[in-house]
């Protein structure tokens, strides 16, 4: 089963929303979520989840230096929505 | 729908690996029950699986105890022997088990009550994100959202312009005058260079505030998370994914936290791809020029003129990324990923009360210290005098100022795009800093020199309280009947178009005169200068901090290349067409 998560990740020929991709694998999304945050732990797909919140807080309290409002942070900021891709073989 | 029966216990259930794992397991087990120490530390079973998972911390705490060889040795036995069926994967495999033991268990005991559940953001999504009419559906609602940012909030803007022209010009002369500076250069810093600077850029408050209601509502029903799935086959063509389309997303609003953003991306060629094509998304800082442009030059048409600078940022962010793509940043084919979707709602009030009222405070905050400096900066740029004799400090001629010498000597290179002025090239020049500055300095070097108005009678503060009351009444009342204009419905008598401002006079003037009969087209050139040039400071800082000093080279002077190339291709190419 874990083996069908990461695969059907890799071998995607289109953007997945996770629902879908539950329905297609017929494993409940709770289940499904746990499979994931193992193949994240493993290092073989990324969750953008936490990185998405890291950019907004860097941009809050450092990315906009000067110009920054204050606590508010960035002048536009948008909560990101959580992806999940296929980690890069080797980092850059 | 899934519920869960309950039905009598019919047999205990116990789980069990394969029999290739089990067999590892007995044998560990069974070296840990034959050193006391260790055994009567951990249960047995769970302490194998655990060592044979690869927990390291463990494997440490257990060598510890004095009787932990056997159990080590065993350990190195039992891994080979999976190893050699299960590679570098053995955890892999104990994990799967569990899942599927699980997923089993589930099957068994779980009825569906009903066929697989379709919720309605599904069937939503089955339309809004469908591979042929998610594109159209996306640039419909785009056009939706500049129409709704510019109808609703067109009366306020004049409502602003007239409480700044008038009762805070007033109030402030006349406090100068109180204090003994009426008349002097202080006078005219404070309305020369504060009121029309930074009021110059605070008439576009409303604006920014109904573009930024439109984009939160947008966010909080759900559907901008949906871009980057609706743009990912466009991003392909670029060699980027859709994920790529969320900063440009963030983009639209500000370049800032687009560049930032961009960090969400794991291979460095798609964070530098990316981090170049961010800036061409048209930031809303850049919106209060389109406006002021499409007031001047294409008046019947603003919305459809301002949603086009929009679609053309992303038309000239895929084709530098289709050049990049195969040039500098060739790569294989990007792999897909997968997206956790929020469910649509209504709105929520309160979300969208707060994101607008943020960034408008932002925008505010922006308006009261870099544009307040920049327009002070300006003032007294304006005011050194650095060529003719009788000229003395806060007395100079515009052009024999220091920012008339220092934007005249740039000039000459937008001379070509149609728009050699000083005025118009120095309004550029200080748009590096903030684009919202170009609009505060067009309004003082444009408004500098212009022969005193029509005076006007003196009025009472009264008056001017009751002129600034009854004024935000008539725009609230425009703004209400502008609802139904906006979906073609006229249910009001038919008013006169909006006079055009001094500043507006005065530019299309200049423009007129700098292009040779050519203004619409010098304006559309400008507009799309501003579009593709570097957006502001801050961010080129951004784009350092993220990508490098080298990058950001690239990405300042290839904006800069790449404005000057399609504002001389629109402005010398529609000459041509227009002969």
């Amino acid at each position: 089963m874990l083996w069908k998560v990461l695969h059907a990740v890799e071998e995607a020929n289109a953007p997945l929303d996770l629902n879908e991709l539950s329905r297609r694998l017929d494993v409940d999304r709770s289940v499904l979520d746990g499979m994931i945050q193992f193949w994240v732990r493993k290092g073989r797909l990324a969750d953008d989840a936490t990185v998405a919140g890291q950019a907004a807080v860097v941009c809050a309290t450092h990315g906009c230096r000067g110009s920054c409002p204050g606590p508010q942070g960035c002048p536009f900021t948008m909560k990101m929505p959580r992806m999940i891709s296929v980690s890069s073989p080797a980092p850059d | 729908m899934t519920v869960i029966t309950r039905g009598p216990m019919q047999r205990p259930v116990y789980f069990a690996y394969g029999a290739d794992i089990e067999e590892a397991i007995g044998l560990l087990s069974a070296a840990i029950q034959a050193a006391p120490l260790v055994a009567e530390a951990y249960d047995q079973r769970w302490l194998a699986i655990q060592l044979l998972e690869g927990d390291q911390s463990l494997r440490e705490k257990v060598s510890l105890y004095p009787d932990a060889q056997p159990v080590v040795d065993a350990l190195a036995v039992s891994r080979g022997r999976l190893q050699q069926l299960y590679g570098d994967d053995v955890d892999v495999a104990l994990v799967d088990h569990r899942y599927e033991f699980v997923h089993r268990l589930v099957r068994e005991a779980v009825v569906q009550t009903r066929g697989r559940y379709v919720s309605k953001s599904d069937k939503i999504d089955r339309i809004v994100t469908h591979p042929v009419f998610g594109i159209p559906i996306f640039l419909a609602l785009m056009w939706v959202v500049f129409k709704v940012t510019i109808d609703l909030s067109a009366p306020f803007l004049d409502w602003i312009a007239g409480v700044l022209d008038g009762p805070i010009t007033n109030w402030t002369v006349a406090l100068l005058s109180v204090v003994g500076l009426g008349g002097s250069w202080v006078e005219s810093l404070a309305v020369d260079g504060v009121i029309a600077g930074v009021g110059g850029v605070l008439v576009f408050v409303p604006v920014m505030a109904a573009l930024y209601l439109v984009l939160a509502v947008l966010e909080d029903c759900g559907y901008l998370a949906r871009a980057a799935m609706v743009m990912d086959r466009v991003m392909r063509k670029v060699g980027l994914q859709g994920k790529s389309f969320l900063p440009m997303v963030v983009g639209f609003g500000c370049s800032v936290p687009a560049i930032y953003a961009t960090r969400t991306l794991e291979s460095q060629r798609d964070r530098v791809l990316t981090g170049l094509l961010v800036p061409f998304m048209s930031c809303s800082a850049r919106l209060p020029v389109y406006v002021l442009f499409a007031a001047i030059f294409f008046p019947q048409y603003a919305s459809l003129a301002i949603f086009a600078m929009y679609l053309l940022g992303i038309a000239i962010a895929m084709i530098v990324g289709l050049l990049l793509n195969h040039t500098l940043f060739k790569s294989d084919e990007p792999s897909f990923f997968v997206m956790e979707l929020p469910p649509y709602r209504l709105p929520m009030v309160r979300n969208v009360w707060r994101q607008m009222w943020n960034r408008t405070s932002s925008f505010l905050h922006n308006a009261w210290t870099i544009i307040l400096v920049v327009s002070i900066v300006l003032w007294f740029l304006l005011a050194i005098p650095v060529r003719g004799a009788t000229s003395s400090f806060a007395d100079v001629p515009v052009d024999d100022s220091l920012f008339g010498a220092l934007s005249s000597a740039i000039a000459p290179a937008f001379a070509p795009l149609g728009f050699g002025s000083w005025q118009a090239s120095g309004s550029l020049l200080t748009g590096f800093v903030a684009k919202e500055v170009v609009i505060a300095t067009m309004a003082q070097v444009y408004q500098v020199d212009l022969p005193a108005e029509a005076a006007t009678p003196p009025t009472t503060f009264s008056e001017d309280i009751g002129f600034i009351a009854t004024s935000f009444v008539q725009a609230t009342v425009d703004t209400v009947k502008s609802i139904p204009l906006m979906i073609g419905i006229n249910l009001f008598e038919t008013e006169d178009a909006a006079k055009p401002t001094t500043l507006m006079q005065t530019v299309r003037v200049d423009f007129d005169q700098t292009s040779g009969g050519h203004g619409a087209l010098a304006g559309l050139a400008f507009m799309v200068f501003v579009l593709l040039y570097t957006p502001c400071m801050v961010a080129v800082v951004a784009v350092k901090h993220e990508l490098g000093t080298k990058w950001m080279w690239v990405s300042v002077l290839g904006q800069l290349a790449i404005a000057w190339l399609v504002a001389f291709i629109i402005f010398q190419g529609g000459k041509l067409l227009l002969g």
